[in-house]
């Protein structure tokens, strides 16, 4: 299962980074971008997952059994938690560039605002 | 073309240098030792039951500061940069979007404000629930009836969050044993609704601060469709 | 009570605190702001005093009340403390530069570039990958936040191009911090570096990723072009913070997590850097956009400390201060130049013209230039010095090569930048008008300051041998608001008492050359009199100058040596560059002698390590196993200052289109600086040889064929100026092959060359510069006739050409007499021949001088001439009288000469008898000559003086006895290409091979530049593809797939 993940994950970077370095319309790049973070998340959760375990929110029973044999590594969790949000700014970001460089240049596609000074 | 298929030999050589570099990393069996801590010492020192919470509150509350600071940004980059403008009429929303919207509204408001004030006990957090508060708010807007929400309601709101959140932070210098420790208040009765120190204060400033940026982001995006 | 988190808490709480206010930036949202940074800056400084002073001990702070690897933690030493002081300082200072556009923005805007600082401390600060990589993101946005200060299309595809490039960045950097906590168990650097290194190093995923992002923080060449199109196109006030304090950050982290990474790593880290340097330099010179230069600039020096940290040779003490002087001098300087350039609002080199009426913009950004370029007395000297020797005590002559050519490099665009500010057209050119803003003055202080801090043992010399020169130079800056005259007598005064204070130390050759430089100096600066006004730059640049020659006699080990050869090289660029066309030439002075001074650095360097690190001059004479080497290192940074031939293409121009007091201070004085380093270095390293080539055989050659092409090259010249300028060439030529004999009469030959050379040059091209500051042309073609306008002149010329010629009976012809004793004693006959040859081509420039400039016809448009100015003829008697004199009684002056000689060459020394001297092959008695050749000379002169009467006047434009019609104006003058039909038969030999040589060299640099440059289209998108491309050929190159 992890390696499913694991391997999900980097073909979404491949895949993103692909799409972020041919498509030529900005919206279609940044969609990329967005799917190169998505399978950067996708590494570091799957990378916190330990087999026959579970969530890291506690309950009395988890208390009882030690919590340290019942639960996955919640630090992943809470880095990519992070880095979600952070990538939500970036994108949010990069929407706005775009938002701008079209209402310039009145065209969307990269390699027209390139030849445009 | 030939463009596109050079890029995507690239792509395969990183794809290679990830593979190889990564292939000889086994998964652990158990959790390693800072993992481990968390987990032995978690609710004891935290009080939280929710330790993802717990870290991110907590443990590695800078980062989340950080966080929240990146949203702070990106909103105060737009706000400076989109200017307001008021002459492009939206066509009027559907009727139907909008009555639903009324009946739908409270309903993620009140999910949104459950994640936030639970967080420390149950899965959620003030992200998880800002980014509610703020779908209510997109929804209000796309319904027509979020035009009159006032951006600077909003931006009070974000800063004096902020604004406490630091001085949370530094209480904890001061008075507890570092920067955003949460014992700064009484741990209490893991599993109780005012327990786990400062987490749920925190998580309800967190809520409240990225609710309204994103809002505000989502706003000023949608008020400055003209020329600047 | 302080504590680290301060840095991060204090921004924050400004920011949302004025985040309340509204969004107009008033008064009070700045006065907030300001706070916040000074209240980071009086922080840092804290720690730094408390650290410096020892009550405080380095120490790590965690947060949320435990202990890392569970929480975050901040550490806070001395070299955190100072780089947060840099970068707070400039953050103070960028606020005052940014408070317009504040103002039309708003609050957010300035909320935008607090939070940049804010990011900035914690990724100093952060002892945690994965809160580094928080940070590294709050900088980014913040800086494409600042990017759209500027509202410009440009700007937002800069932005985005950004905004692209870095995402990739952040993929890299999570990816690494999560490999590496699965590998370790921890992300603080503490904690992961106490994990046993087999684990750590063992399939290198996460450090090989962590690499890539901390090197691509940097933006490595070619995967850049993203970060120049910032500094483009950004605002230059967010340029300034943006290479000042955002280049530092990212260097610090790069220093902090750099053990993470693992020593394998450690030699691309030096591979990449330098290439970097080098090619960003490469890069610049194509550029006239500023702001694109100076952000080729940034990543260029970005590169080359990130290779100093790389080089494990270096000890750390060494590296601690070389990395913290260049990023120190680096910081405040780009950010100095960006201001100053955010001030001007130019964007073209061409602008910067509008400056040149304003002596303290000239002065800041002059100051700027050379403290980046590391010349003394800025600590980036220091550090490149301390660099170049460190690099040179062990086999990394490729990295020293790397380093020196990308400093030449980056020195020629900055002084053609420098140049244009100074000398530009002024047409093209908005002059600027208001008084430099505090914020690009401040930078300048604190280097001074930087300097001032500077007190590392073996530099001490600054403060206990180099402070009066240095006191001596700053006055001369501070006082330049005063009449010229006032400042030429404390300038003549300063060096006469300088002299008087040195005269009891100096012995044998330096007082030969203190009596040149000093008493010379003197007697030139008389005719500075002559001009009216403040004349500002010229004393300060003299100053410099002589400061830099005296300091050449005084020094007592290498670094001295270097440090006032440097000033020196300053002062006479700068007195060059005051001439009306000099702008070209000046910068082929300038380059010709940066890349003679940088092949003296690796000389002085390799003696260093051959020596276990001694500094004292005297250990010349022990070069160990690289002493030919050493030999020709030092050796060519000599020749370049005496041009000999090839490196003598600057010559010409440089002291031909000086000003008519600075020619002859630049030909007579400053080229016996080069002579001194000669002496000083046969004289320590004794006979050399590479391979079987006798070095000094080889020298030798290269004197006569520098005299030969030299002299040639003078008789085909029309211009007065340039034709004194290839003679000097000719005449150092004759002085490197009398030293090249290394036996008593050819030293003893150099010296009375170099003497003759100093008191003739001066004469001549004062007496010529009088000339042509009446006539107003130095085409000697359009003169003539002089003689009857300016007598005065006509004598010193007389006496100069025979003098130069050396025909009895004036001091030229000792100099004669006794080389051809001297290469008799050698038998150099082969040499001996073309330095003869040369001697009978002397005549040929010579009569020309003479004939051309003041006998004939007298021009129309001269017939209001007068004689040349008072002060300009006063040092031309003072030179003729010493000339006579010497002339008469030569024992006074050679005596004592030989008498020290025979400590070197105890062998051949000549016998005085009162003003006789004998050699083995005859002799000399200069008193006789002078009466005998007086004598006739009388007779002749009266004789003629008889018949003249007889003669018959006709009207000057009378030609009925002229057989030719002129077709152009210039035929109309009978002397106009007068040796034509030398041309034809020897015209070959001064065939500008050199010249074209290197124009060559110049311009295929330029088309590798214009080459490279094609990469940066300003599509994001190819940014990235070069990021990619840059990281897997990284993996292949270094690791070579596993």
């Amino acid at each position: 299962m992890i390696t499913i993940t694991l391997t999900t994950g980097s073909l979404l970077i491949l895949l993103g980074l692909y799409a972020l370095l041919t498509r030529d319309n900005l919206l279609r790049i940044i969609i990329g971008f967005s799917l190169a973070n998505t399978g950067v998340h996708l590494i570091i959760v799957s990378f916190g997952y330990l087999k026959n375990r579970t969530a890291p929110i506690l309950n009395d029973t988890m208390i009882a059994a030690g919590p340290e044999t019942q639960i996955v590594d919640p630090l992943p969790q809470a880095l990519v938690l992070t880095a979600i949000v952070i990538g939500f700014a970036i994108t949010a970001f990069l929407l706005v560039f775009a938002l701008r460089l079209y209402h310039t240049y009145g065209t969307l596609s990269l390699s027209k605002l390139v030849e445009k000074s | 073309m030939v463009r596109k298929f050079l890029i995507f030999l690239l792509l395969v050589g990183l794809g290679f240098v990830f593979f190889t570099l990564v292939s000889d990393y086994t998964l652990p069996e158990a959790l390693g030792p800072t993992a481990r801590h968390y987990g032995e010492k978690g609710i004891s020192e935290t009080g939280a039951l929710n330790l993802v919470t717990a870290v991110l509150v907590t443990y590695r509350g800078l980062d989340t500061l950080g966080e929240v600071t990146v949203l702070f940004l990106v909103a105060s980059i737009f706000g400076f940069y989109l200017k307001p403008e008021n002459t492009r009429r939206p066509s009027p929303p559907s009727p139907l979007l909008n009555t639903a919207s009324g009946m739908i509204l409270p309903l993620i408001l009140l999910t949104g404000i459950y994640i936030i004030v639970n967080g420390h006990i149950s899965p959620g957090g003030g992200f998880q629930g800002g980014a509610f508060l703020a779908s209510a708010f997109l929804l209000a807007l796309l319904a027509g009836t979020g035009r009159q929400l006032s951006t600077r309601l909003f931006s009070i709101i974000e800063s004096s969050s902020g604004f406490l959140y630091v001085l949370l932070g530094l209480a904890g210098l001061f008075f507890a044993g570092g920067f955003l420790d949460s014992r700064l208040l009484p741990g209490g009765v893991p599993g109780k609704m005012i327990s786990a120190g400062t987490i749920p204060l925190v998580s309800i400033l967190i809520g409240l601060k990225v609710g309204t940026e994103l809002s505000s982001m989502l706003i000023k995006i949608t008020h400055s469709d003209g020329e600047s | 009570m302080t504590q680290p988190i301060l840095f991060i808490a204090l921004p924050l709480l400004a920011t949302f605190f004025t985040g309340l206010t509204g969004k107009r930036y008033g008064k009070f949202q700045s006065a907030v702001m300001n706070l916040a940074l000074a209240g980071t800056v009086l922080i840092s400084a804290y720690y730094v005093s408390a650290f410096v002073s020892g009550t405080r001990q380095p120490y790590t702070a965690s947060t949320a009340g435990s202990l890392p690897p569970f929480s975050i933690a901040f550490r806070m030493a001395l070299p955190e403390a100072l780089t947060l002081l840099l970068i707070n300082g400039l953050g103070l200072l960028g606020l005052s530069a940014l408070k317009t556009t504040f103002r039309q923005k708003g609050t957010l805007s300035a909320v935008t570039y607090l939070l940049y600082f804010m990011a900035l401390n914690g990724i100093v600060l952060t002892r945690d990958l994965f809160n580094y990589f928080v940070f590294i993101e709050i900088s980014s946005v913040a800086l494409a936040g600042m990017v759209l200060f500027k509202e410009s299309g440009r700007c937002l595809k800069a932005g985005f191009s950004w905004m692209m490039a870095t995402g990739v960045i952040s993929i890299f950097l999570i990816l690494s911090a999560i490999l590496i906590y699965v590998r370790t168990g921890a992300l603080d650097i503490d904690n992961i570096l106490l994990t046993d290194p087999l684990v750590l190093y063992s399939g290198s995923a996460g450090a090989f990723f962590l690499f890539l992002a901390l090197i691509f923080e940097l933006k490595p060449f070619p995967a850049n072009g993203w970060a120049l199109d910032v500094y483009e196109n950004a605002s230059p006030a967010v340029s300034a913070v943006f290479s000042g304090a955002g280049i530092t950050a990212g260097l610090f982290a790069l220093y902090k997590f750099l053990p993470i990474v693992g020593d394998r790593w450690l030699f691309p880290l030096i591979i990449i850097g330098l290439v970097t340097f080098l090619f960003s330099n490469i890069l610049a010179l194509k550029q006239h956009i500023v702001n694109r230069m100076l952000g080729y600039s940034s990543v260029g020096q970005a590169g080359l400390i990130a290779a100093v940290f790389g080089m494990g040779v270096l000890s750390k003490e060494d590296m601690f201060f070389i990395a913290a002087s260049l990023m120190a001098v680096h910081a405040l300087a780009k950010g100095g130049l960006f201001w100053l350039s955010h001030h001007t609002g130019y964007t073209s080199v061409y602008e910067w013209a509008g400056i040149r009426h304003k002596p303290l913009f000239i002065f800041l950004l002059g100051f700027y230039i050379f403290a980046l370029l590391g010349f003394p007395p800025f600590p980036s000297f220091f550090a490149k010095w301390s660099l170049i020797s460190a690099l040179a005590a062990g086999p990394y002559g490729w990295m020293m090569a790397a380093i020196l050519l990308g400093s030449l490099l980056e020195a020629a665009w900055m002084i053609r930048w420098f140049g244009f500010a100074v000398k530009g057209n002024e047409q093209t050119a908005n002059e600027i008008q208001k008084t430099p803003p505090v914020y690009t003055l401040v930078p300048a202080l604190l280097l001074l300051g930087l300097i001032l801090l500077l007190n590392r043992s073996r530099f001490a010399f600054i403060l206990t041998n180099a402070w009066i020169p240095l006191l001596f130079i700053t006055g001369f800056f501070l006082l330049d608001f005063l009449p010229a005259r006032v400042k030429n007598t404390f300038m003549i005064g300063g060096l006469g008492l300088y002299f008087y204070f040195l005269y009891p130390t100096l012995t044998e050759f330096r007082l030969i050359f203190a009596i040149i430089f000093l008493l010379g100096g003197m007697i030139l600066l008389l005719a500075g009199y002559h001009y009216k006004g403040r004349r500002i730059g010229f004393y300060p640049s003299s100053a410099l100058m002589y400061s830099g020659l005296v300091g050449l006699l005084t020094a007592g080990t290498t670094v001295e040596f270097f440090f006032w050869w440097e000033l020196m090289t300053l002062g006479s660029y700068f007195l060059i560059l005051r001439g009306k066309k000099s702008l070209p030439h000046a910068l082929s002075y300038f380059l010709f002698s940066m890349g003679g001074a940088y092949t003296m650095l690796s000389g002085f360097g390799l003696l260093a390590a051959a020596n276990q690190g001694s500094l004292a001059l005297e250990t010349l004479s022990s070069g160990g196993p690289f002493q030919a080497v050493i030999f020709i290192l030092l050796a060519l940074g000599f020749l370049t200052k005496t041009a000999t031939v090839p490196l003598h293409i600057w010559l010409p121009g440089a002291h031909s289109e000086a000003e008519s007091d600075v020619s002859p201070v630049v030909s007579a004085v400053l080229l016996k600086a080069g002579v001194f380093g000669l002496i000083l270095l046969m004289a320590g390293m004794g006979p050399q040889s590479l391979g079987r080539v006798n070095l000094y055989t080889a020298l030798g050659w290269l004197g006569a064929i520098t005299a030969l092409i030299g002299n040639l090259s003078a008789i085909f010249e029309e211009d007065a100026k340039r034709l004194l300028a290839y003679s000097s060439i000719g005449q150092l030529g004759y002085v490197l092959f009398a030293l090249a004999m290394m036996n008593h009469l050819g030293w003893l030959t150099a010296t009375v060359f170099a003497l003759n050379h100093f008191l003739i040059k001066a004469l001549l091209f004062l007496a010529i510069g009088g000339v042509v500051m009446r006539v107003k042309t130095r085409n000697m073609y359009e003169m003539g006739g002089l003689i009857k306008k300016m007598p005065l002149s006509f004598i010193s010329v007389m006496i100069g050409i025979i003098a130069l010629s050396g025909v009895p009976p004036l001091t030229g012809f000792a100099g004669k007499w006794l080389s051809y004793n001297a290469t008799v004693l050698s038998g150099w006959y082969f040499q001996g021949v073309i330095i003869n040859f040369a001697g009978l081509v002397t005549f040929l420039y010579c009569f020309r001088l003479i004939f051309t400039i003041f006998l004939g016809q007298l021009k129309d448009q001269h017939r209001q001439v007068k004689e040349a100015p008072f002060w300009m003829m006063v040092p031309q008697i003072i030179l003729m009288g010493v000339i006579l004199f010497i002339s008469t009684v030569p024992n006074v002056a050679l005596k004592p000469v030989g008498t020290f000689l025979t400590r070197y060459f105890p062998e051949h020394a000549l016998v005085w008898d009162g003003p006789m001297a004998r050699s083995l092959y005859g002799y000399w008695n200069g008193y006789m000559i002078m009466l005998v050749t007086g004598v006739v000379f009388a007779a002749v002169f009266f004789w003629l003086f008889f018949i003249n009467r007889k003669a018959v006047k006709i009207k000057q434009f009378n030609i009925v006895f002229a057989g030719e019609r002129p077709s152009r104006p210039e035929l109309t003058h009978f002397a106009y290409n007068f040796f034509a039909p030398y041309q034809k038969a020897l015209g070959f030999l001064v065939a500008p091979v050199s010249t074209d040589f290197w124009n060559r060299l110049s311009e295929g640099t330029h088309a590798i530049a214009g080459f490279i440059a094609r990469l940066f289209s300003g599509n994001g998108q190819s940014y990235v593809i070069h990021q990619i491309l840059f990281a897997v050929l990284v993996f292949f190159l270094v690791l070579g797939g596993i």
